[in-house]
């Protein structure tokens, strides 16, 4: 063989699949081909690490050792190539051998037991391997591939959420725009500089308040882009002036008494409960509708107060602080005050809490803004375009009063001639007037029960004038009394009462004067009832008198009386009813019913006795009947007699 | 606007203008009229340009009333009224070359107002420049606007005051009917009474001559 050159042969496998059994039929069974990690698994099985160890570099401890160790293995190496010399030969190397072993093994072991650079591990069994080895390294491949997708997901998530900030970031410019265009829509906007500019001020609708009531747009987009964009964000934000912060309104009140001049000034402030919502949080239209507000009640005071200052009144209207103080009727006091309650002003609060709202009246706070407004569009039409050349300036029915020759009368209709405060005036005087008429009726009502007062007011009226109608019955006898129906009109300062005959009554503001008048009436209703009854009931209507010269004199109005005849004649009945004595019921009898007559020398003949006698007083209170004209009826009633 | 009829006052007998407007006053107030100011009514008279009519030149009067402040009326006799602006003379200054002023145009009444009820009446002393020449007496009866429907009335209560010197029915009365008296036929009658002063003023005076 030594002689021979060495031929390469290469050898391979020539089955790439190992052949497990041939079958009966020759049909070969394959062991499935080793995967890559299997088979790198099975070689790394193969190796025997304790022949290999003497070649490892780490082993340096030993290296001295080792060193020994190769060259007792080159000196056994010689001894190979030699024959066997003596019989013991196989027996000495199989003992250095022995040795060899056990010196590397002691050798393994120290440094084993260092745990230094060797660790000992139990070898995978063979079946195990078969089994379990795969599965690890699947997993573990798995776990790489999944992580490594992962990173790839995450670097695209990064990526995607990058440009959706950015998208964001667009949206929220994009948003700023559609958010300016609607408040374009809205209010009058203007570009000075790099600001936006807005107008809040009613001049454009004919205000002719100096206040500038500028705002300015701000760009709200400085929102942290990483932070959760709260639900409310608005891109857009308005800057109001300072001094239309807050809220504001006009109160205004009619008091019984005057205060004391140290509280002149110092209206309390009630907050209006607002929904609570963060100052930055607001949206910029109600923001900015608030400010609006808070100019157009300043403009309605100052208007009011530069009024009160120019108006001579015979009572001089007092203008203090934030009030305005006038005296429509004596003792009485009308003020109208601007509540302009910002925020942080913590102090009125705490001082509003004590008041509550009880006095305020809506109604004329409403007809004041009301009032503005149509002094706003009365300025507004004075100069109304297209206007002819040759004309001169001024409202369009001052226009036409030249040429369709108006005159003096008609002129001074089209001037204004009432300023805000008369005319609030007038109408507070109107609704006090009202409120105590129908406080009047109410308790005169409620106080005494027969006759009754109903009080129909109407739903609908002027600011000036307002009627309620005024029936005074009996009950149970609404059909048959129907005499007393009164018509109040209530103006400003007179009460006008129109009777249901068509008299008409002016009555003044004061209150005693209805009281006193309704009081008449209720008397004279039971006088009216008893001729009423006495139509229904057959009786003879002897007189009748609303206004009694004769008896005690009343303090209110005067008495009524009505005499009465029974239907045949032989009974009558006479009534005096007075607003303050009450009724006086007297009956007559006839003469022969009269025991206790004296005999008169004169009245011999029998016949006179059919001649009325003398009246007796009835003993009213003691009848029986739930209201006059129910006892009256009764009594004529006992006064007939029955056919 | 009511209905109104304006006349002549003629002077009375041994008195002055004057007197003659105090005595007429003095009997409204015992009537229990209220004075309320004064009033005035006045004419400037303007002939058209005979050149450019090429007729006979016609008359035209732009008048003036304190009862309608904004109002300026030119009229012709017979014709039209025409009812302007208080700026109508400035106009009338560019329409020379149609218009000319006449000489003494300017012929004005100016008095006192007085109000009795529905009433009103208005006694005026008619003056041209400096020179005084009658008295007009204007009364109105405010609530109606059909001239027929109250001239009885009206001439019931201008008998009242002014006794047998009261008008009889005015000539603008007539063509009206039942329609609803304006403010022009006013001024037509104060032209009317103002020609008819002017004529009155001129006779004695050519009769001097």
């Amino acid at each position: 063989m030594s002689g021979v050159q060495a031929v390469r042969i290469s050898i391979e496998s020539a089955c790439e699949k190992h052949v497990q059994e041939v079958g009966l039929d020759g049909s070969e069974t394959y062991l499935q081909p080793l995967s890559m990690s299997q088979n790198l698994a099975r070689l790394a099985q193969r190796i025997d690490f304790s022949q290999g160890s003497s070649g490892s570099e780490e082993d340096e401890p030993n290296r001295d050792w080792a060193a020994g160790g190769e060259e007792e293995e080159e000196e056994e190496g010689l001894v190979k190539f030699q024959p066997s010399l003596w019989p013991w030969d196989s027996v000495r190397n199989n003992l250095r051998s022995a040795l060899t072993e056990m010196c590397v093994l002691y050798d393994v072991l120290t440094i084993v037991k260092d745990k230094k650079f060797m660790t000992l591990d139990p070898v995978i069994q063979e079946p195990l391997s078969q089994k379990q080895n795969p599965q690890v390294l699947q997993l573990i491949s798995k776990k790489k591939s999944l992580a490594g997708a992962a990173q790839i997901l995450l670097k695209g998530a990064e990526r995607l959420s990058k440009s959706v900030a950015e998208s964001q970031e667009n949206k929220r410019q994009r948003d700023f725009n559609s958010e300016l265009l609607r408040l374009r829509q809205h209010w009058k906007l203007r570009k000075v500089g790099d600001k936006i500019l807005g107008d809040l001020s009613y001049r454009s609708a004919g205000s002719l308040f100096p206040h500038h009531g500028t705002f300015e747009v701000i760009k709200n987009t400085d929102i942290d882009l990483d932070k959760k964009i709260p639900e409310d964000y608005c891109p857009l934000d308005v800057q109001i002036p300072s001094d239309l912060e807050g809220t504001a309104y006009i109160k205004v009140s009619i008091q019984k008494q005057a205060p004391d001049i140290g509280d002149l000034g110092t209206v309390n402030l009630f907050r209006r409960h607002l929904p609570k919502s963060k100052p930055g949080a607001l949206h910029w239209q109600t923001k900015l509708e608030t400010a609006q507000n808070v100019l157009l009640c300043k403009e309605i005071f100052a208007q009011l107060s530069r009024e009160a200052v120019q108006i001579k009144s015979q009572i001089p209207h007092i203008v203090v602080k934030n009030q305005i103080i006038s005296q429509p009727f004596p003792g009485l006091q009308l003020s109208i005050s601007l509540c302009h309650s910002s925020d942080d002003k913590k102090s009125q609060r705490s001082a509003s809490e004590k008041q509550g709202p009880e006095d305020h009246l809506y109604v004329l706070e409403h007809s004041l803004h009301q009032l503005i407004r149509e002094f706003h569009k009365q300025t507004l039409s004075s100069t109304m375009m297209p206007h002819p050349a040759s004309a001169p300036f001024g409202h369009k029915r001052m226009r036409l009063a030249g040429p369709q020759a108006f005159d003096k009368n008609e002129i001074t209709s089209l001037q204004p001639s009432e300023g805000l405060l008369e005319k609030i005036i007038k109408q507070a005087k109107h609704i006090f007037l009202r409120r105590r008429t129908a406080r009047t009726i109410d308790s005169l009502a409620s106080r005494i029960e027969d006759p009754q007062i109903q009080a129909h007011w109407s739903n609908i009226n002027d600011v000036y004038e307002s009627s309620v109608k005024v029936l005074i019955t009996s009950q149970g006898y609404e059909q048959i009394c129907k005499s007393i129906q009164l018509q109040l009109n209530i103006g400003v300062e007179h009460i006008r009462v129109v009777h249901r005959d068509g008299r008409v009554i002016t009555l003044s503001h004061q209150e005693q004067e209805l009281q006193d008048f309704l009081l008449s009436q209720m008397s004279q209703h039971q006088v009216h009832a008893v001729q009423q009854l006495a139509k229904v009931m057959g009786w003879h209507v002897l007189s009748f008198s609303n206004h009694v010269g004769l008896g005690p004199v009343e303090s209110i109005g005067n008495a009524s009386a009505i005499t009465v005849a029974s239907p045949n004649g032989d009974y009558s009945i006479s009534v005096r009813n007075g607003p303050e004595s009450g009724s006086k019921v007297m009956v007559q009898f006839p003469r022969c019913q009269c025991k206790d007559l004296p005999k008169s020398d004169v009245l011999q003949d029998n016949k006179w006795n059919y001649l009325r006698g003398p009246f007796k007083e009835v003993q009213w209170n003691k009848m029986e009947g739930r209201n006059f004209v129910y006892k009256m009826e009764l009594l004529m009633a006992a006064l007939t007699p029955c056919s | 606007m009511g209905v109104t009829c304006v006349s002549q006052m003629p002077i009375a007998e041994g008195k002055s203008v004057q007197q003659t407007v105090e005595i007429l006053t003095r009997k409204l107030e015992l009537l229990g009229a209220e004075k309320q100011g004064t009033f005035y009514v006045d004419c400037k008279t303007y002939h058209t340009a005979a050149a450019t009519m090429g007729q006979t030149a016609k008359l035209m009067y732009v008048m003036h009333n304190s009862e309608y402040p904004l109002s300026c009326f030119s009229l012709f006799e017979n014709g039209p009224c025409l009812k302007s602006d208080a700026n109508c003379d400035v106009l009338m200054v560019k329409l020379k070359g149609f218009f000319q002023n006449t000489k003494g145009n300017k012929i004005e009444s100016q008095g006192t107002r007085y109000q009795y009820c529905d009433f009103l009446v208005k006694v005026g002393t008619v003056t041209i420049g400096p020179s005084v020449l009658g008295i007009s007496v204007e009364a109105e009866y405010c609530p109606c606007v059909v001239a027929n429907d109250c001239w009885n009335l009206l001439m019931e209560f201008m008998q009242s005051f002014m006794g047998s010197h009261a008008p009889g029915i005015p000539s603008v009365f007539g063509n009206k009917h039942d329609s609803i008296y304006s403010p022009g036929d006013m001024m037509v009658q104060y032209m009317e009474l103002f020609n008819q002063i002017r004529k009155q003023q001129q006779v004695p005076t050519a009769g001097i001559r």
